[in-house]
């Protein structure tokens, strides 16, 4: 490889070597994690009990509560001798994952008939006619400001939380795949009919197969924006949950438990948007791009 | 009209074949009076095509020729019925059209295979769903008849010049004149007499396009459905039919239509054709067709270069 | 001609800018002379006569009287506390609750330099359907968990005999802005613990009623000026001064309100957009210590130990202390006379009633 100058970085024929390219990708993450020590250490020769920025037994403490002790309103008291697995239990990471998870994989469940809704509209010109426009005008709506008429239909308990991520979610998500389903060309409709499909035959065995692939990559898009609306539920009224934890210890600044969470949370996303990927990959192997 | 009318009689005199004019008994395919409007901004509307009837014999090979925009497609879109006609009619098979159904067989010029599917679920996808619907295939039937199907699936696709080895790919590992037969191949499946194919040719390289003309030829002598082919290649036209219809409109203001502008019997024989073959004779009947096509207009630039067009695609 | 015109006028342009850039420069200069500390406040009725403060001039007054300036600043309550800890500001209103679990748990040395008042009725549990604290465990109960709130729900369970109970509350966590809302529309939940104006709000509604509030605990729940002992023991003196003229700029503000002076009541009123009624009635239930004197006492009295020892255990036992915190002694409070409560290496959070005695003698 000929020297390094400055103007290769500009240059966008320029081949770097494999290992510095992966040593680069690594850069930004080392600076971080060393802005954030900077800013701890400084802050902890001020004051040794600073929260703001915990240091890394700090850290380390608020990760151990986390993963082994039982959430304060538990009644859960582990005996003396219980196992670190027996602990790890009834800690409050598992609970707060438990809870938060059944809300985002029922909300999840809850996008499948938002989906079907869209393979309707984008196909039948009368379901079009009658969902199109009003999808539309809800998509703009924001969600969150609706939060009290949530309240009195749905309660304060778990379905007002699920109504606000589907409601956050769908008219998006139905939008995108209304879409997907007028791009797929009009000649494999055609085809279909002439194969003697029927109409739930050219919706669910053509249209549908040939857009999956694409609503599953909408939905890894989508994730984000339903933790996020999880999270702005479970901070407004909650009795459990990862959010409803940040919330708690937010008070008090519990930042030693809350950065866990956080990556915690960040992670959980990521190996569902992995492991949609790969489903995706698998199922579909006739997909490109 | 007058014109097309007498356009088969003199041609089939100057070919040397004579042959009679179809007798409305055996039709296969009948367009009576067919008009299509489309509405255009401010109340004006251009009109595509221009009251055009039409009796298809069973077993013809028609191919429906016309410059880009002639309305040959529109024409075929509204045999298929996936096009209403503003006013007139369509009957294949004795009954009028109204929808896309299992009547006719469809082969586009692209997207015309399902890509979530492979070769082999293509090709039995026709029989499949038209015996067992979206929830019939849970019915315990189906997996024997599946069975069947595949077996003739596979002899198909061997029929068509594929390999059995090619049954398990997906239409994007496949060059774009397998696809094509792949295509017919799933038409064919469908036993269907009427197939209608929508320049499915005119995406191909020369040699591959050559090669399909050959492959519909044999598959047309074999079993003789009814064939419409649209296409703007004037010698594939004359490889390919029996009879050639050109449409074209003769001015190009929005009211004015395509009209049927010449209607006539080729010879169809197993050979179809060519220059190789006919050698000037060929020549002749491009320049005698060309001229209809472009509306008898004498447009010097126009037919320089379909002339060239002409010469370089002939086989 | 246009040409020479343009170019005059942007000339005219640019020497216009050079002399607002040097003009800010200087002004900037001016004020750097002069030391600067910013009040956070957060609305409330014992917090919002700070904003009639600032808007009538008796702080400007006052500030310029020691010779610094003054900003104040709104803020929602739990970013003042924040910024506060974060030290983007000086001097902050908060609850003798909030003072001790979080800028003192956090090492954040603080001192209350202002004892303002007391409620005597603001914090209130309200049931529906005839409730009673023994038929409290097992409903869902509404709240703000972690403040004030959950103080008063354990204070109310503790003093009505039901001690042994508190494990069995079920508690869900309420945004204050939602909390109204998500009560008065679900009938399904029975109980809610908040503040007011919020609880004025769902008592209009005359299907529930309160069983509990603070005027049951007096003096338990205080309302303090705190500020960061670093800034008040500047080695220059401009700390002290600081606290001198908040705190005489506070009393003639008081003063101003307890004598129902109208503009006193009208601008505190608007501070948090309620009106003069309304504010008023929440007046009747914050027990202000209208003179330096009825503060200052308070804040050398006994009481204010035991008080401040009930809400040091409360904390401590729901882990507002955080996870490095092995014992409520692990922050310790020292009070006027000298004496400490916890540690006396730990003394994080420091009662100081000399600016108070100071206004009552008159020597501000």
């Amino acid at each position: 490889m000929a020297a390094f100058s400055p103007f290769d970085i500009v240059d966008i024929q320029a081949r770097p070597n494999r290992l510095v390219a992966q040593a680069l990708s690594c850069l930004l993450f080392l600076i971080c994690i060393g802005l954030y020590m900077q800013t701890s250490i400084n802050r902890h020769k001020e004051n040794p009990e600073d929260r703001v920025t915990p240091n890394a037994t700090q850290l380390a403490n608020g990760i151990h509560a986390s993963v082994f002790e039982p959430a304060e309103e538990d009644d859960y008291i582990p005996a003396d001798d219980a196992s670190k697995w027996e602990r790890f239990k009834h800690s409050m990471i598992v609970k707060d994952t438990v809870s938060s998870g059944r809300r985002f994989l029922i909300s999840l469940a809850l996008l499948i008939p938002a989906v079907v809704l869209a393979l309707h509209i984008g196909l039948f010109p009368w379901f079009g006619a009658g969902f199109l426009r009003f999808v539309l005008f809800f998509d703009k709506i924001v969600a969150l400001s609706l939060l009290p008429i949530l309240f009195i239909v749905f309660g304060i308990d778990e379905w007002s939380k699920i109504a606000l991520i589907v409601i956050g979610v769908a008219p998006t998500m139905i939008l995108d795949v209304t879409q997907m389903v007028k791009a797929v060309p009009q000649e494999q409709i055609v085809k279909a009919f002439t194969l003697d499909a029927n109409n739930f035959d050219v919706a669910y065995r053509v249209v549908f197969r040939q857009v999956l692939p694409q609503v599953i990559n909408s939905l890894r898009l989508n994730l984000k924006p339903m933790m996020l609306f999880l999270f702005a539920g479970e901070m407004i009224a909650a009795s459990d949950g990862l959010a409803y934890r940040i919330a708690i210890m937010r008070r008090h600044m519990g930042m030693d438990v809350i950065l866990p969470y956080v990556l915690w949370v960040a992670f959980l996303l990521f190996a569902i948007d992995l492991s949609l990927r790969l489903l995706n990959r698998r199922m579909h192997p006739w997909f490109q791009a | 009209m007058v014109s097309g009318v007498s356009a088969p009689v003199k041609v089939a005199n100057e070919t040397g074949t004579v042959v009679a004019m179809p007798s409305p008994a055996a039709t296969s395919i009948h367009v009576d009076g067919v008009s299509m409007c489309y509405p255009l901004a401010k109340k004006k509307q251009r009109t595509v095509l221009e009251n055009i009837s039409l009796e298809i014999e069973d077993g013809e090979f028609v191919v429906l020729l016309g410059e880009t925009g002639c309305g040959k497609s529109t024409l075929l879109r509204m045999i298929l019925g996936q096009e209403r006609p503003t006013s007139g009619k369509v009957y294949v098979s004795g009954k009028a059209v109204e929808r896309v159904d299992a009547r006719s067989g469809y082969v586009p010029q692209k997207y015309s295979l399902f890509p979530d599917r492979t070769v082999l679920d293509n090709l039995t996808m026709g029989p499949e769903t038209s015996k067992y619907h979206i929830l019939g295939r849970l019915m315990p039937g189906f997996r024997s008849f599946r069975k069947q199907v595949r077996k003739e699936a596979m002899r198909q696709l061997e029929h068509m010049g594929l390999r059995p080895t090619d049954a398990g790919k997906y239409p994007h590992q496949l060059s774009g004149g397998m696809q094509q037969r792949v295509a017919i191949a799933q038409a064919l499946m469908m036993k269907n007499r009427v197939l209608l194919m929508d320049e499915a040719f005119s995406a191909l390289d020369p040699a591959t396009r050559a090669s399909l003309q050959r492959l519909l030829k044999t598959v047309w002598n074999e079993s003789k459905p009814t064939i419409v082919f649209v296409t703007h290649n004037t010698a594939e036209a004359l490889y390919l039919g029996t009879r050639l219809i050109v449409l074209a409109r003769s001015s190009h203001e929005d009211h004015c239509g395509s009209k049927v502008a010449l209607d006539m019997k080729l010879p169809g024989n197993e050979a179809g054709m060519s220059l190789k073959k006919n050698g000037q004779e060929f020549l002749d009947l491009v320049d005698y067709v060309e001229r209809f096509s472009r509306g008898n207009r004498h447009d010097d630039q126009a037919l320089d270069e379909s002339a060239v067009d002409g010469e370089e695609e002939a086989v | 001609m246009r040409d020479t015109q343009a170019s005059k006028s942007r000339s005219l342009l640019y020497a216009a800018a050079a002399f607002l850039l040097l003009a800010t420069c200087v002004s900037s200069q001016a004020k750097a002379d002069v030391p600067t500390f910013t009040v956070g406040w957060s609305v409330y009725a014992g917090w919002n006569p700070y904003f009639y403060m600032q808007k009538s001039g008796i702080l400007k007054k006052w500030a310029d009287k020691y010779g610094i300036a003054i900003k104040v600043q709104r803020f929602d309550y739990a970013a003042s506390l924040d910024a506060f800890v974060a030290k983007n500001i000086d001097a902050c209103t908060m609850t003798n609750m909030e003072a001790f679990d979080l800028p003192a748990a956090a090492g954040v040395d603080s001192t209350a330099i202002i004892v303002g008042d007391y409620s005597n009725g603001n914090d209130a549990i309200i049931v529906r359907n005839g409730l009673t604290f023994d038929k409290l465990p097992g409903q869902k109960i509404m709240l703000v968990q972690k403040t004030v709130s959950e103080y008063l729900l354990e204070r109310g369970m503790v003093l009505n005999g039901q001690q042994a109970n508190l494990s069995k509350l079920k508690l869900i966590n309420t945004s204050d802005s939602d909390i109204v809302a998500a009560f008065m529309n679900n009938k399904s939940n029975p109980v809610v613990v908040t503040w007011k104006p919020l609880v004025s709000q769902i008592l209009a509604d005359k299907s529930v009623h309160s069983i509990f509030d603070s005027s049951k605990i007096p003096g338990e729940i205080l309302d303090l000026l705190v500020v960061r002992t670093e800034v008040l023991n500047r080695p220059d003196g401009s700390g002290q001064k600081f606290a001198k003229a908040v705190s005489g700029a506070w009393y003639e503000t008081v003063a101003q309100l307890a004598a129902g002076q109208a503009n006193a009541i009208k601008y505190s009123a608007g501070a948090s957009g309620d009106s003069v009624e309304s504010y008023k009635e929440q007046l009747k239930t914050t027990s202000l210590f209208a003179t330096p004197k009825s503060a200052a006492d308070f804040t050398t009295s006994p009481t204010i130990k035991q008080k401040m020892d009930l809400v040091r255990q409360f904390c401590f036992a729901h882990g507002l202390l955080g996870q490095g915190i092995k014992s409520a002694d692990d922050v310790a409070i020292i009070y006027p006379d000298g004496s400490i409560q916890g540690k006396k290496d730990r003394v994080r959070l420091r009662f100081n009633a000399t600016y108070m005695q100071a206004a009552q003698q008159g020597k501000l």
